[in-house]
């Protein structure tokens, strides 16, 4: 029985236990409709930290901030509802723009290839910790720079038994890597090496299982860029490098008067706004180098944004992981029930949510990831790096657990496997590890197992 | 000349130390001797990655402090005015005194960053220009907020040095919550604010973050310049002589503001400072005077008087049980002394009975030394017998009573009570007068008996013819005589039994109204001194009980007399605070200290 199938008979004893108790039952049919929805990743952060702005480069379409809770979910055709109501989707300078102020929450139907696979929610600056990490499976936590506030809402978010069983599902986001070193245009890189560090930080490594760098700004013009704009951006491009320089001093500057070549100062406003002064000393140096169609730029500039890199987080942390984020967040809620409502039926149930906590092989594989990441388990030389790799740290698709580059064949991939498990094997038994290496050993041997069941 | 704030800080100071706040005393002399010190600090402050090392630079035109994508400043960094361009380390290895090393300042940077023995304090640049000549002092500091606490605490270890303070923050995005708290706590302890609004090149909107900011600040109640500048724009405009893009930095009106609101203001930032500062620290001081004055040390006075109520209610406690003793004393005793006379009269009866049978049949004229012996040693017997229980029952009764006492002691139970002369001797029993029947005497009553007896059968058998004396009669007499003889010592038996019984009676009577006598004075005794022990006891206690009562009565005097006299000096103590704290308010604008004087 998959970890899936053990929360849902789980879920179905309490509607059971429940029967009667019309708030828990619909409590519990609502967490049973959102197991089998897209995993939801809450775009949380401080004010101005660029949650709207990655939301929509996540999309692919420029949405006005609301101010409330925005939940995006894919659908045929753009549509939005506050409650059962209907509200219009207006343009307002290119922009989609929901007109729903006092609403406590927006959904907004977009056809968007990366709703398909997740949900996301777009949360106000101050919108409660609990709320955000209750409706969401996932968090992308932005920050402009890791401030002990950012720590410390983190740390409120895995303050629970439940997410400490099961502690994955943040991503930290260095957003607006643009603005890094005053708009250099090496900005980019060096937020990637900070973003690195981040990594590696005591502090921040248990909270979030990955720090990524992404250029918000960048990532939603590339998306959404225009063929005007990109004709502008070429006529500036053309400009001699010194001559443009001087007029991208400042923000000011580039959209003052004289301006050597005849582009209206509106254009270069709306320029300016959209891409930011990082960006267009961005484009108009690649349009220079080389990359002067707007597929061509708008690759590189998805690229180098860090959009990439944060879908491929997405893809990795939270829709690949998607049966333990739902699993977790149902576990979550039916923990909410049983705390609120206990009744005689109730202790089997805290019994087996707790049998599935602290036996789920997903949920253990994840709190040795977070061991070994936050360092409370630290296995001697490559071993550690590779039990993390083995228990999904790198992806949980056969390939990325046994870090092979290369398409192997079937027999090929059977010798790996029965040699990895036969060597961890030997650790699991190893007399030289201490008792908390040995189990870690033993659960990546529960790995290996479930990597050989999956072959045959 | 001495300037006013001189005066109200130096009352400050004195009023510290009274307080016992050498703390307090140490922060203000601290901040005196900077005041008198003609150099001006100036502290660049503000979140992480928000420009301020590139504002320094910026400042003085010099990269002087290190500028990185990643949290660069790791310590205070003084910029200073000197002839030629220096630089040093600052470090302290482990509570050894500062030591200064110096290096090139070209490698200031990486030397910060490179690992050191022991701490780095700060660093230290000294460069020519005419900007800091005025002895004004730039601390660039490490970000507030920072991921490691230790760069935090530095800088406000170098908040507590600063006379003004430039809080930086980006055109990007507005003040944040956290950057507007920090403000408010940089305000109480250093009053001159500018906030400097950085990176205006790269943010289009820079010009609505102005606004908004402004907003925040008149919201936030924090009265402080808001300069928009360019860092960049300055350095490029320095680089090339530009004058129009110096201007466009911004760079012209700081350094004006600088020049105008610190250089020249210094007398007044350091009025306001010293406001400020000897405000916070006199509402330290006032806070436990008024505490005190609130609470009229309550504390205290609770515990004495419950310790006097509690003496009081112990006293009472031991008029209620000693009226209790002393009935349950004078019962007991009135009983003892009534089953004691009867059970005495009791036993003497019995003996009187065994007597009077003895003597109905005995001659006492025989056994009297005997029977006197047994009287006696019965009478004795009794006696003793009686008086052990008068013992026993009068120990009990003094155990009963000492029950009954509302305090355990173990001098409770008295030695002895007893008289020691209880049984003193009865004077010696009377014999009883008892005649002697000599053998005249029978002769003579045998011859008076037997004179009717020949009489009367003389005269009888003359009527027979036979003469008066014959052998008849003469028989007769004899018969008679003895007859009579026999009937007087009958006679004086029972007159001599009687005279014994009668003997024998007085003396019992005499021994039991003596000895009851005795017993009685015995008991009485006993009653006395059981009495007198027991009073003894009680007036000690009671003594003891009083003594308590009236020290916790005098503690209670004491201490409302006490509280009155520290009330009273409370009370000046706070006018004087509070006259201080007006003196403090003449020389800036300070909140009020909110207790009417």
């Amino acid at each position: 029985m998959t970890l899936a199938d053990e929360v849902w008979v789980l879920l179905e004893e309490a509607l059971a236990v429940y029967r009667d108790s019309p708030r828990a039952v619909a409590w519990l049919r609502g967490h049973q409709a959102r197991f089998a929805e897209p995993v939801r990743v809450a775009v949380a952060g401080a004010p101005r930290t660029g949650k709207s702005t990655v939301a929509s480069a996540l999309i692919g379409e420029e949405f006005v901030p609301t101010g409330t809770f925005t939940w995006y979910r894919d659908g045929m055709r753009p549509r939005a509802t506050v409650g059962p109501h209907e509200v219009p989707i207006a343009r307002r300078d290119g922009r989609a723009f929901v007109d729903a102020v006092d609403a406590d929450r927006v959904t907004v139907e977009w056809p968007s290839r990366s709703l398909r696979e997740m949900t996301l929610i777009d949360t106000p600056a101050d919108a409660p910790v609990e709320q955000v990490y209750g409706e969401a499976d996932a968090v992308l936590y932005l920050t402009r720079h890791v401030h002990s506030t950012d720590l410390r809402y983190l740390r409120t978010a895995h303050d629970h038994p439940v997410a400490r069983a099961a502690p994955v599902n943040t991503v930290l986001a260095l957003a607006r890597a643009d603005e890094i070193g005053g708009g250099r245009i090496d900005a980019l890189s060096s937020a990637k090496q900070i973003a690195r560090r981040y990594r590696r930080e005591a502090q921040v490594k248990p909270l979030c299982q990955n720090v990524i760098a992404v250029a918000g700004l960048l990532a939603v013009a590339a998306r959404t860029l225009r063929a005007e704009e990109f004709a502008a951006l070429a006529s500036l491009a053309s400009l001699p490098r010194t001559e443009l320089e001087d007029h991208l001093l400042s923000a000011d500057r580039f959209v003052g008067e004289d301006f050597p070549i005849r582009l209206d100062p509106s254009v270069r406003q709306g320029l300016v706004e959209r891409f930011g002064i990082f960006g267009v000393r961005l484009t108009t140096t690649l349009i220079r180098q080389g990359f002067d169609t707007q597929v061509k730029l708008t690759g590189q500039l998805v690229q180098r944004s860090g959009l990439g890199e944060l879908r491929d987080s997405i893809g990795l942390y939270f829709t690949g992981r998607h049966d333990v984020l739902k699993a977790r967040s149902a576990l979550l809620g039916l923990d909410v029930v049983l705390r609120n409502e206990p009744r005689s039926g109730s202790v089997g149930l805290a019994v087996g949510l707790e049998r599935i906590l602290a036996t789920g092989h997903d949920f253990r594989e994840l709190r040795l990831l977070a061991a070994l990441q936050g360092g409370r388990t630290k296995l001697p030389g490559e071993l550690d790096a590779e039990a993390s790799r083995l228990v999904g740290g790198l992806g949980t698709n056969l390939l990325a657990r046994l870090g092979m580059e290369y398409e192997p064949t079937e027999g090929e991939l059977r010798h790996v496997v029965l040699d990895t498990l036969g060597r961890w094997r030997e650790q699991a038994a190893n007399p030289a590890l201490d008792h908390g290496q040995r189990r870690a050993a033993s659960v990546v041997v529960r790995s290996c197992e479930g990597m050989l069941a999956g072959l045959s | 000349m001495s300037a006013p704030w001189l005066d109200v800080l130096d009352d400050t100071i004195r009023s510290c130390a009274a307080h016992n706040r050498p703390d307090l005393a140490e922060r203000l002399r601290e901040k005196r001797a900077r005041q008198l010190d003609p150099k001006l600090r100036v502290l660049v402050l503000g979140e992480p990655k928000q420009g301020k090392s590139q504002l320094v630079n910026a400042m003085v035109n010099a990269p002087v402090c290190a500028v990185g994508d990643d949290v660069t400043t790791t310590v205070p960094t003084f910029v200073q005015h000197a002839e030629t361009p220096n630089a040093a380390l600052v470090r302290t290895i482990a509570n050894t005194p500062t030591e200064r090393i110096p290096v090139p300042l070209d490698q200031l940077a990486s030397q910060v960053g490179a690992a050191h023995t022991g701490e780095l304090v700060r660093a230290e640049v000294g460069i020519p220009r005419a900007l800091l000549t005025s002895g004004l002092v730039l601390i660039d500091t490490p970000g507030v907020g920072d991921l490691r606490p230790a760069h935090t605490a530095s800088t406000f270890a170098a908040l507590l040095q600063a006379d003004a303070v430039l809080m930086v923050s980006d055109a990007t995005a507005e003040l944040t919550a956290s950057e507007l708290e920090l403000l408010k706590q940089v305000m109480t302890s250093c009053p001159n604010v500018i906030v400097v609004l950085t990176k205006i090149d790269i943010a289009a909107q820079w010009r609505r973050v102005v606004e908004r900011n402004r907003a925040h600040l008149a919201r936030a109640g924090v009265t402080a310049k808001l300069i928009p500048v360019s860092a960049a724009l300055r350095l490029r405009a320095a680089k090339t002589g530009d004058k129009a893009l110096n201007a466009e930095s911004g760079f012209p009106e700081l350094l004006a503001c600088v020049q105008r609101d610190i250089v020249a203001a210094a007398d007044e930032l350091a009025r306001r400072t010293v406001a400020v500062t000897a405000a916070s620290a006199i509402k330290q001081l006032v806070t436990p005077v008024r505490e005190e004055l609130q609470s009229h040390g309550s504390q205290g006075a609770h515990a004495t008087i419950a310790n006097l109520n509690e003496a009081q209610r112990r006293i009472d406690e031991l008029r209620r049980r000693s009226a209790r003793w002393q009935t349950v004393l004078a019962d007991e005793m009135a009983d003892l002394v009534s089953d004691i006379e009867y059970d005495l009269r009791d036993r003497t009866r019995r003996i009187l009975r065994e007597a009077d049978k003895t003597f109905e049949t005995a001659d006492p004229a025989l056994g009297w030394e005997e029977f006197e012996t047994w009287l006696e040693d019965n009478l004795t017997e009794a006696a003793a017998t009686n008086f052990a229980w008068l013992l026993d029952r009068s120990a009990w009764v003094a155990e009963k009573v000492a029950r009954s006492f509302p305090v355990h002691r173990d001098d409770l139970l008295p030695e002895s009570v007893f008289p020691a002369d209880v049984l003193a001797r009865v004077s010696k029993m009377d014999k009883p007068v008892i005649e002697k029947f000599g053998v005249s005497q029978k002769l003579f009553t045998g011859l008076r008996g037997s004179y009717g007896g020949v009489l009367m059968f003389g005269l009888v058998t003359s009527l027979a013819g036979m003469p008066l004396i014959n052998v008849i009669s003469l028989g007769a007499g004899a018969l008679f005589g003895g007859k009579s003889i026999m009937d007087e010592s009958d006679q004086r038996l029972k007159r001599r039994q009687g005279a014994a019984r009668a003997a024998a009676q007085r003396h019992v009577d005499d021994f039991f109204i003596k000895f009851s006598k005795d017993f009685r004075d015995a008991a009485r005794h006993i009653q006395r001194s059981l009495r007198n022990h027991f009073s003894t006891l009680a007036d000690e206690l009671q003594e003891t009980l009083l003594e308590s009562a009236r020290s916790a009565r005098r503690a209670v005097q004491d201490d409302n007399t006490e509280r009155e006299r520290r009330a009273r000096e409370a009370k000046l103590e706070l006018d004087r605070l509070v006259q201080l704290y007006q003196r403090v308010q003449a020389l800036g604008r300070t909140p009020p200290l909110g207790i009417s004087a």
